[in-house]
């Protein structure tokens, strides 16, 4: 049974809501149409009789309506419609996919970090030796490279006063003599290791490690 | 009382007329002069009278469709009623005996069915009922206020009235 595109006027004609024009329109349709007017006909039996007898039929609806007004769920389920809700989740992932897909593409690709001279953080540069102790006092300082091209400065400190630092692009570095001197058993002493990409921007460092000379037997 | 002249075809077709239209010019002439009001029944009659002699007298030359004839007569008797009405006060509202007291009864009845055939809806029904034809808020509101679509608020008044059929069938 095919419907009539007159029928959804059936309801609006009764209810009183067509315009001058449609009403007319309307009217004419039905007496030319007798499928349209059978069901105008019972449509309006059923809206007459809701009119009519519509605080009786509806008591359950008046209480329960009058009783619980809007709870906080409904207020938030009937702010949009279901399809909106669907349309307004799709949206949402789609937001979300985007910043993640995006935001990770962003990151500059030479990390830059603002570090004090006592934190550490990035990928860390791991001191090799020496560590914890020593049989004699050092000559060679040997660290973990970090990168290619990466310019590393050497720090040595007795009891924080740094005693000697010095640059290279090398992994390790050899304590020169004069400061060696310098340096007496049994005392604790700590170094540090920071590593600089190509255009001098601070990359990474190691954190202080100490080591102590042991006395010469 | 229909085309006692004429040969027994016109007969036919004019029984066919009558029986047709005339629910359909009592329809509107009832919407347009208020169900309770008197009138409408011999305002009606008149109507599709008017209509049978008009045939009768081969005033129909099928311009339009024979529907679209009868929509324009009864139109044009209906403003008619409407302007007499105004200007002269002829009938008191007066509590008549209208259609007749045995339909009427019958009527009474059948909407008292209905009425209970409502009750035994399922709330998804009921609400929208309620809302949409009682509480007069449109197919948008209600929609809004159920958080369906508003083609689903149509579907549920369409299927509830389905229920209610099949409850009169009983």
């Amino acid at each position: 049974m095919r419907n009539c595109i007159f029928e959804a006027m059936i309801d609006d004609y009764l209810l009183k809501r067509l315009s001058e024009d449609e009403m007319k329109k309307f009217e004419e349709h039905y007496f030319n149409c007798s499928s349209c007017f059978e069901k105008l006909v019972e449509r309006d039996e059923l809206v007459s009789i809701i009119k009519s007898k519509g605080d009786e039929i509806f008591k359950d609806e008046y209480i329960s309506v009058a009783a619980k007004g809007e709870t906080w769920r409904e207020k938030v389920t009937s702010f949009l419609t279901p399809r909106q809700w669907a349309a307004a989740a799709v949206s949402a992932a789609f937001i979300l996919v985007i910043i993640f897909s995006v935001i990770p593409m962003l990151k500059p690709t030479a990390p830059q970090f603002f570090i004090n001279d006592d934190a550490v953080r990035g990928g860390s540069i791991t001191l090799i030796s020496p560590v914890f102790e020593a049989q004699t006092i050092p000559s060679h300082f040997e660290w973990k490279a970090l990168g290619k091209d990466v310019e590393y400065k050497i720090y040595i400190f007795d009891n924080g006063n740094k005693l000697w630092e010095a640059t290279t692009k090398e992994t390790s570095v050899n304590l020169p003599e004069n400061i060696k001197k310098g340096m007496t058993t049994g005392e604790k002493y700590s170094w540090q290791v920071k590593a600089f990409s190509p255009e001098g921007t601070l990359i990474s460092m190691s954190s202080k490690v100490q080591f102590k000379i042991n006395d010469r037997e | 009382m229909i085309a006692t002249m004429g040969n027994k075809k016109e007969k036919i077709l004019l029984e066919d007329i009558f029986v047709k239209y005339r629910p359909i010019v009592g329809f509107r002439v009832r919407k347009s002069l208020g169900a309770r009001n008197p009138d409408c029944e011999d305002v009606a009659n008149e109507i599709i009278t008017n209509v049978i002699e008009k045939l009768k007298k081969k005033e129909f030359r099928g311009e339009s469709s024979i529907g679209t004839f009868i929509y324009t007569i009864t139109s044009r008797r209906i403003v008619d009623y409407i302007r007499q009405k105004s200007k002269v006060l002829k009938h008191v509202p007066e509590p008549s005996a209208y259609p007749d007291p045995q339909e009427q009864i019958e009527s009474k009845e059948r909407a008292e069915t209905i009425a209970t055939a409502i009750k035994k809806l399922k709330p998804k029904y009921r609400e929208v009922l309620y809302l949409y034809y009682y509480k007069d808020f449109s197919r948008e509101e209600v929609a809004e206020k159920l958080g369906i679509s508003p083609r689903r608020v149509s579907e549920r008044v369409n299927y509830s009235q389905k229920l209610l059929k099949k409850y009169l069938k009983k």
